[in-house]
């Protein structure tokens, strides 16, 4: 997904991306990250000892031989703050339910710290990043009566549900009709993509959950997307019981209560050669206890004394629970910025006539207004990285500080450094500065809307000191409306399709309707909203946000620099060094032109029992939730 | 024409009530825009069909071509016959949902119904009794609080000192737990004491108030003058003609009990009832449980207004049934 709420309600055009994203790296399982109310993520600040080196963890270290595996036995028991509306790995779409579902149903592969592909189902190899082949496991079995897992399952899944016109899957945008998919053996299946992608994984395009093709062919035959989305069999993963896809079987699902998980003793990857040591007698624990409790005080209550294993913390109470004795806190990267979006399109800048947002000296300017060091520090507690440019400083695809221009610190920070950039991109209109104040042609100082949602503490405050840093670095007055986030989605950020689209040079659905005279029911200058994704494991997907006709652009960003034809050139590129200078050009660009304010990285902060062993401060924290176990 | 006549006027009545309300809500249903066809036209414009050919197929999946009266009657005879639909946000039958749910509700409701409907008036009687005394102004402080303090703050609070702090209680509602056991219990003593304390305030001072009216009348004095017990006054002579007008702020406060407070209460709690079944599908924008748990209210609303009226005719043998 491109975009994160600042609620638990995850709102985007591709929430399965997101999911996907985290389901194989960051939350999954155990992590239990999902009660976090939007208080915030957070940072830089070292919590709990960190078992890797870095925020993309390390090669070394993962793999370590153990001398005595753990005990089995005991309970583990997370919390979530939302009930899940469905486990059908056909269509969900919700980070939640995925995460939960994680404990029985194993997605394909995953990435393990140091961006090393761990294949779980199937491995995938290419000979020139042109057609891929996935080779899945042997033995891997589903429960009931349908028998082992082959390619055949998984060609059925791609070619007769993701790439059919009726089915409308939750994965059906990573199965253009263009990729084409074969079975080639019992346990291989090959994918030709249109164009060489070396970095396809990456893409987690070809990420996919097991589903048994005699499950759903009845389905197929009659087109039933209906039935198939409210098959009791695939909505509660009964098909997994009695098979070895998951490290635990579902027992016991109380939609809004509870989730009951219990060990299985035939999970596949305990016979697995190719996974460090430690997963030789998988699961570890008997039970797995999920609560639903949406109130943030009894889930912080809960793991305060110790009736949860693990809860989300907000920022601002990461100190105190760090201190206890049972609880540590990990700062866990997470890939979503926190920008400040300028409208560009014909419903934005409602301060006077033209619209400001759409010259680069002006958003440059705007850049120099905020100070992003103190933003991390003052409202991220310091649990938050800087950003500069469409990448964390973490990624490898990260161009480094020297590369890029750093607006929002130093020498580009400032009054002088805001104003003068701003008074450059007015010098052809009657705005201009008066004592201080950026003024309209008729003499009134320039009102900006910031919006941001309803409820959200740490957002509310961003706003609040983006209104000041505004207001004292630029002259501009900035007044900060709350609203909910559906209905930000509904009435501001997406467009009206037009009747005709055909009018227009594009039309690419409710995000990117049209140019910039499409515009929402609404008028609207600034907002907060949303966290978008900078997609660190594979940066190309984010060229949908620097593209003028792309699926995603409600803020009518126009590039001033040749996005599409770099971001085709990384596409096309054959192998990684390949692709590293023109990523690095790429956010050179990025950084230069200032598409919309970008402040922070904030990271997860998940607090953990501290008896739990496997949890950890990088992005690939729960690769091998599985093997997780309390250190009595 | 006796009491059972009445009722059986009554219970018609109370059908007719439902079947308008009913049907008031489907034409209004019918009348807005349905969610689905916006979004077929909306994806058929993006994928460059005609919008106009992918809502007629919708519709036509969704019956929603067939005649009005067709519509209507589907409708109808889906509600009484409790086909209420399928939860999108749940992934199950909405009848199913709304009897999940109830069966927590009731769980936690029945003891505060009965509490608030036994305390209630007898704090007022006895506040009355005392007028003007410290205890008087000890149980009007009582009532005062509880009706001040918001129910989920003071959850919270109860919650931290309880469970967070003592460890007396469970900070999660355990399902598991068999409904008749101390361990249920024990986690619901909480909410119940939070409920109580958060309703019985209104019906603690209309029953005071209520029945300093009745403390000094003609008919009290005369009880008294007779050598009636001091108990027998209160309970026959005071408490009863109280509980006449009482009765309907009983009613009102059972349906707050369903919608307003056990709402956030469930939620601090995490109780898993009726009141957090209905926020979610709120918010998830799930018409159909939206719709069902309404239902449900409008059936209790229905209910109790029934038994209202029937209490009236218990309690006061003066109301006539023939004129009503």
């Amino acid at each position: 997904m491109n975009e994160r709420g600042g609620d638990d309600e995850r709102n985007g055009i591709n929430r399965r991306t997101w999911l996907k994203a985290l389901g194989v790296a960051g939350a999954t399982g155990l992590a239990g990250c999902s009660g976090d109310d939007g208080g915030g993520s957070t940072g830089t600040g070292s919590t709990a000892t960190a078992t890797d080196g870095s925020e993309l963890g390390t090669a070394e270290g993962t793999d370590a031989a153990v001398d005595e595996l753990p005990e089995v036995g005991g309970t583990y028991r997370t919390i979530v703050s939302s009930p899940l509306a469905t486990m059908n790995p056909l269509y969900n779409n919700e980070q939640g339910a995925a995460d939960v579902a994680s404990f029985a149903l194993d997605l394909s592969y995953g990435f393990r710290p140091g961006t090393r592909f761990f294949p779980q189902l199937y491995d995938l190899t290419t000979d020139g990043g042109n057609v891929w082949v996935a080779s899945l496991r042997e033995g891997l079995q589903f429960g009931g009566d349908y028998g082992e897992v082959t390619a055949e399952d998984f060609v059925y899944q791609i070619t007769q549900l993701h790439q059919s016109e009726w089915a409308a899957t939750a994965d059906a945008s990573s199965w253009p009709s263009e990729v084409n998919v074969e079975q080639t053996g019992t346990y291989e299946f090959q994918i030709e993509l249109p164009n060489v992608n070396p970095l396809y994984p990456e893409t987690y395009d070809p990420l996919l959950y097991p589903v048994p093709k005699a499950l759903v062919q009845p389905f197929v035959e009659e087109e039933n997307a209906q039935g198939l989305e409210d098959n009791p069999e695939l909505v509660e993963l009964q098909y997994t019981e009695g098979g070895n896809l998951g490290a635990y079987t579902l027992e016991q699902w109380n939609r809004s209560s509870r989730l009951v998980f219990t060990r299985n003793e035939e999970y596949y990857l305990r016979e697995a050669d190719d996974v460090p040591d430690l997963f030789g007698n998988a699961p570890y624990f008997d039970r797995v206890e999920v609560q639903v409790a949406q109130e943030q005080s009894a889930r912080l209550g809960a793991l305060e004394a110790g009736q949860t294993d693990t809860a989300a913390v907000p920022p601002n109470r990461v100190t105190e629970f760090d201190g206890m004795d049972g609880v540590d806190v990990y700062q866990v990267p997470q890939p979503f910025n926190e920008v400040c979006v300028y409208n560009m399109r014909d419903n934005g800048w409602n301060a006077g006539p033209g619209n400001l947002f759409r010259k680069q000296k002006f958003r440059q300017g705007l850049g120099c207004a905020v100070d992003k060091q103190s933003l991390v520090r003052g409202v991220f507690r310091d649990y938050a990285q800087v950003q500069y440019t469409w990448q964390p400083p973490w990624s490898q695809w990260y161009p480094g500080d020297e590369e890029i221009l750093q607006f929002g610190t130093g020498e580009l920070y400032g009054p002088e450094a805001a104003r003068s950039r701003i008074r450059e991109a007015v010098s052809d209109t009657d705005y201009g500065y008066d004592g201080g104040q950026l003024l309209d042609p008729s003499g009134n100082q320039v009102e900006l809307s910031l919006y941001h949602s309803a409820g959200q503490n740490t957002e509310r405050n961003m706003g609040q000191y983006i209104a000041q840093e505004f207001a004292d670095n630029a002259g501009i007055q900035v007044n900060l409306q709350a609203i909910d986030g559906v209905q930000f989605v509904n009435n501001y950020w997406q467009q009206q399709v037009p009747e005709n689209p055909d009018q227009y040079e594009w039309s690419n659905g409710p995000y990117n309707a049209g140019p910039r005279e499409v515009t929402g029911a609404k008028p609207w200058d600034m907002a907060i909203v949303f966290a978008l994704n900078t997609y660190p494991l594979n940066p190309t997907t984010a060229d949908v946000f620097f593209q003028r006709d792309s699926s995603y652009n409600p803020y009518g960003y126009y590039p001033s620099w040749n996005a599409k034809e770099l971001f085709q050139e990384a596409r096309a590129a054959t192998s990684q060094e390949e692709i590293q200078p023109i990523f690095t050009e790429i956010f050179k660009r990025v950084a230069e032109d200032q598409p919309m304010g970008m402040l922070a990285f904030p990271a997860d902060t998940i607090g953990y029992s501290s008896d739990i062993v496997g949890p950890a401060e990088n992005f690939f924290s729960g690769w091998n939730s599985a093997a997780w176990y309390r250190d009595e | 024409m006796g009491l059972g006549w009445y009722i059986a006027r009554r219970v018609a009545w109370s059908f007719v009530v439902t079947f308008i309300i009913v049907s008031v809500t489907w034409g209004l249903l019918t009348a807005a825009p349905n969610p689905e066809v916006q979004q077929a036209a909306q994806q058929a414009a993006m994928a460059g069909d005609n919008p106009a050919e992918a809502q007629d197929r919708v519709r036509q999946l969704r019956g929603l071509d067939r005649p009005l009266y067709e519509q209507y009657i589907g409708y109808m005879t889906n509600i009484y016959t409790l086909n209420w639909g399928w939860s999108d946000s749940r992934a199950q039958p909405v009848t199913e949902a709304v009897t999940e749910a109830l069966y927590y509700t009731v769980q936690y409701s029945v003891p505060w119904t009965l509490l608030v409907v036994t305390l209630g008036p007898l704090v007022g009687l006895y506040s009355s009794a005392n007028q003007y005394s410290w205890k008087d102004h000890l149980a009007t402080g009582f009532a005062f609080f509880g009706y001040a303090i918001p129910n989920f703050f003071f959850g919270i609070i109860l919650l931290l000192i309880f469970g967070v702090e003592l460890g007396w209680i469970p900070i999660t509602y355990n399902t598991d737990v068999p409904v008749f056991s101390v361990e249920n219990a024990i986690q619901l003593a909480v909410p119940v004491f939070v409920l109580v304390t958060g309703s019985i305030g209104g019906i603690m001072r209309v029953s005071r108030n209520e029945s300093s009216e009745y403390m000094n009348a003609d008919f009290v004095k005369t009880a008294r003058a007779k050598g009636v017990s001091t108990f027998r006054i209160y309970a026959r002579h005071v408490l009863r003609p109280t509980m006449v007008p009482l009765s309907t702020t009983m009613v009102a406060q059972l349906l707050a009990l369903f919608t307003g407070s056990s709402i956030l209460v469930e939620v601090v709690f995490s109780i898993p009832g009726l009141g957090r079944l209905l926020f979610r599908a709120i918010v998830a924008q799930d018409t159909s449980v939206v719709l069902g748990t309404s239902l449900f209210f409008v059936f209790v609303a229905t209910i109790g207004n029934l038994l209202q009226d029937l209490v009236y005719t218990v309690l006061d043998p003066r109301i006539s049934f023939d004129e009503r």
